[in-house]
Order: structure tokens, then sequence, then C-alpha cells
């Protein structure tokens, strides 16, 4: 049994006790949220979160690389995006605070150079991934980072860096050159 | 952007605007094209406008 506490659709909020030191928190007669003090499940358990999540990728538009520059890679097709208007530009700016997981990659087919993308927070690099070198194959550079964000002001974006000598170019696919985040869990 | 300072300053090499290095360049792919973002060099000062400009 459980103690429950119902936002209904014809009678207002109902409340219904018991002495199971359980609550389920419900709307319309479904439950949301249980929350109980004891046992394996002890804690809160929320039956659905819509919680944020995007992933965009670089479809039909590349992004120049010149060559020894810190350059902003912007993005035309999304694979989902659950956010609501909080991707916009190429830059993820979310109105909800907390902690968001942030991965992404740049691919090109450059043969030589060194290469690698970096999580930029507000204009910044954040954390910066992996170093990787042109090929025959050329080379995919991912970054990974949690990164936490104020709900207002704070945005955030992938930049790519070369230094081949020459300008390069980010190739397309949702696969190859891509931006993902996901909201964790509230400040 | 690079190309420029390079002639500017013949002594900088790729290593000054790598990724442990004291100068960087950044393109925000606004349109706008290159910029420098910092520049924290220990002996060179940073290009003034009026020098970008003069280098072909």
């Amino acid at each position: 049994m459980t103690s429950l506490i119902n936002a209904s659709n014809s009678a207002g909020v109902i409340i219904t006790s018991d002495t199971s030191g359980n609550l389920a928190i419900q709307s319309g007669g479904n439950t949301v949220a249980t929350i109980t003090a004891t046992g394996a499940n002890a804690g809160i358990q929320v039956a659905s979160w819509a919680a944020p999540a995007f992933s965009y990728y670089q479809n039909g538009s590349t992004t120049s690389l010149p060559n020894v520059s810190f350059t902003k890679i912007t993005f035309d097709a999304s694979d989902f995006d659950t956010t609501g208007g909080m991707f916009t530009s190429s830059r993820f700016t979310p109105t909800i605070a907390g902690y968001y997981q942030i991965s992404g990659a740049i691919l090109t087919s450059a043969t030589s150079g060194q290469y690698f993308s970096d999580i930029y927070k507000n204009g910044t690099a954040f954390k910066r991934g992996s170093m990787v070198v042109g090929g025959t194959s050329g080379c995919q550079s991912n970054v990974s980072a949690l990164v936490y964000c104020n709900g207002s002001s704070d945005y955030i974006e992938l930049y790519a860096y070369q230094n081949s000598g020459s300008t390069q170019t980010t190739a397309t696919g949702t696969s190859f050159t891509y931006l993902q985040g996901v909201f964790v869990r509230s400040a | 952007m690079y190309e420029k300072i390079i002639k500017i300053y013949p002594e900088l090499t790729a290593e000054d605007f790598g990724r442990f290095g004291t100068i960087l360049l950044q393109n925000d792919s606004d349109g706008k094209g290159d910029y420098i973002a910092k520049w924290e060099h220990p002996t060179l000062a940073k290009p003034t406008q009026e020098q970008l400009a003069g280098v072909q």
C-alpha cells in the first residue's frame, strides 16, 4: 500500500493515506513519482522525466577549419531535439539550471596535421577532447564533459582546432561531426 | 590571420598557436573570420589592427 496525493482532473487534490510509509504522487490518477523511505527502492523514483536532450550533426553543410585557429562547428540537422528551443545557431543555452552531459566529435578527411575538439562554455574552452593526427583515412576527435549551466546565460558550443598548414573541412554525416547533450541532474 | 601574424612576427611558429601556445586564434563561424582571442606571448606585443590591415 501507499499513501497517495492525486491531482485529480475532476475533484481537485485527493489525499489517501495509509501506514505503509510510502508516498505516491499522481496526476490525473497516473503515478508520476513514488517516495520510499526504506528497502531496496528507497528514495524517489520518477516515472517519467522530460529532461532536455539533443543530438545535432552536419548533414549538408560543413565547417571550414582555418589553420591553427579554434573554429566553432555549425550544425544543420538533428537526430532529435527535446529541448524546446534551447539549441539555436549551433549553440545550446539551457533554461534549466543543472548538470549536462555533453559529447561531440569532428571528423575530417585530412591526411596531415593534428586535430582536436573542444567543448566551449560561454565562448572559452572548457574541456578538451582527444588529439588525433590526419592520415589516409582521415581522423576523428571526440570530446565529452559534464558541464554545469546556470539555466540563463551559460551556453555550450563545439569548437575544433587543426594545424595542417592549410584550411581543412569537416565531414558530414550523423556519425561523423556531431554535438549531443542531455540533462543529468538539477543544481 | 595566422599568415598575417607570421609575416609581422616571422619568429613565431605554429607551436605558438597550438594547444599549449600563448596565442589563441578563434573563428566563431559568424562570417567575421578569425580574430585574436588570446595573446599572452612573453615578449611580442599583440599586433594592432593597423599592422594586420597593412599585411598583404
